[in-house]
């Protein structure tokens, strides 16, 4: 803005801040910057410069910390790996549902396949009393879930059968009379073992 | 101030956060329109001396910020305010700021609006004081925050909590009165 576009007013208040000569005081220039200074607010710190910070100026709680973080590593380095549950435990670990299943229908060929075969019908499982000892008292609810996952596990525990047992197996079901088990038992053992004579071991095995 | 500069508020937030030099810059821009108004305002050096070390430690301890639509000059200037208000009714002084006035009965016709007669206003300083403090209390509170808060009409207007064309009219007739005694000063 130039001199000659300015109102009269504004000229009075140009004259006024040229010829103001007031200023504060020196002295008090230096107190209020010093004030400043001395309560110049400390800088916010992230999370890792305050712990830097606070490993420079060691207190207790940094010394806890640390200990702590050293026996939780010493706790996870010296700690062995779980033993793989041998499956000798699994048909135990099953026992109270054994006889559950035992009561239960005919077993099916998928069932033959993964475990053992099971005790005739009427025959109760020989842990079977035991089972009864241990858990009397307990819901059926439960019971029905513990089975549940007693049937995984025993699936998952339980031994491959060897050719020759389930032959034997083929032979149970034919001397059963349950024909279409065995044919089909027999058909699932031609997928698996294509190169075998299945015919002629069966025979044997007959013999024997 | 230019585009390149920081402003006001940043540097008020930078010192906020630690930042010292920040509140140098920050002080040194408004130390004296602060302290040339608040000795106008009061007309004794030790008060506005006073009023004026109250309102920077009071910045300094205060956590808080211009809130709303206040920038840091309104702020700046309104604590100071508050605190010479606050001074004046701690020793049982009559606030003039809450005189009701009316501008009319103390205006005078204007008859110093010739150029060439503005060229001849006295640059004397303890006229222009004597002048200043001729003038009502309220209208040289306007005054003082134009010429050296910087301050715009609307800005006075929300900081004395005054109606915008009262403040316009304040402003004029003391304008009108300051511009007619420094005259006369010089013609006599």
């Amino acid at each position: 803005m130039t001199d000659a576009r300015k109102t009269p007013e504004d000229q009075m208040l140009e004259h006024f801040r040229e010829h103001s000569t007031a200023e504060p005081p020196s002295h008090l220039d230096a107190f209020i910057l010093a004030a400043a200074q001395r309560e110049v607010p400390a800088p916010k710190l992230n999370l890792w410069q305050r712990w830097v910070q606070a490993c420079q100026k060691p207190r207790w709680q940094v010394a806890f910390a640390s200990l702590v973080g050293v026996a939780l590593m010493l706790a996870l380095v010296q700690r062995t790996p779980e033993q793989v549950p041998s499956y000798d435990f699994a048909p135990k670990a099953s026992a109270p549902i054994a006889k559950k299943e035992a009561a239960q229908a005919q077993p099916s060929v998928a069932r033959s396949l993964a475990a053992p075969a099971p005790a005739p019908a009427p025959a109760p499982a020989p842990a079977a009393p035991m089972a009864d000892f241990a858990a009397p008292a307990q819901s059926e609810s439960i019971s029905v879930e513990m089975a549940d996952e007693a049937k995984v596990s025993k699936r998952v525990a339980a031994p491959v059968k060897t050719l020759d047992e389930q032959l034997l197996e083929v032979v149970r079901l034919q001397n059963a009379g349950q024909a279409r088990e065995a044919d089909d038992l027999m058909a699932t053992l031609h997928k698996r073992f294509p190169k075998e004579n299945l015919a002629a071991r069966l025979k044997e095995l007959k013999k024997n | 101030m230019s585009a390149l500069e920081p402003s006001d508020e940043s540097l008020l937030a930078r010192y906020r956060k630690g930042d010292g030099p920040a509140f140098e810059i920050l002080y040194a821009r408004h130390r004296q329109g602060l302290y040339r108004f608040l000795l106008g305002l009061s007309g004794k050096s030790e008060l506005a001396e006073e009023v004026y070390q109250d309102t920077w430690l009071s910045l300094i301890r205060s956590t808080s910020q211009p809130q709303g639509r206040a920038n840091f000059r309104t702020w700046l200037y309104q604590i100071a305010r508050n605190r010479l208000i606050d001074h004046w009714r701690k020793h049982g002084i009559h606030n003039p700021l809450h005189d009701s006035y009316d501008e009319q009965t103390h205006a005078l016709v204007d008859d110093a609006a010739d150029p060439e007669q503005l060229l001849s206003l006295s640059r004397d300083n303890q006229r222009l004081e004597s002048a200043l403090q001729t003038l009502p209390t309220d209208q040289r509170e306007v005054f003082l925050l134009r010429a050296h808060g910087d301050l715009d009409l609307p800005q006075i207007a929300t900081l004395t909590e005054t109606p915008l064309e009262t403040v316009k009219s304040r402003l004029r007739y003391a304008q009108q009165k300051l511009r007619r005694l420094l005259a006369e000063e010089v013609l006599t």
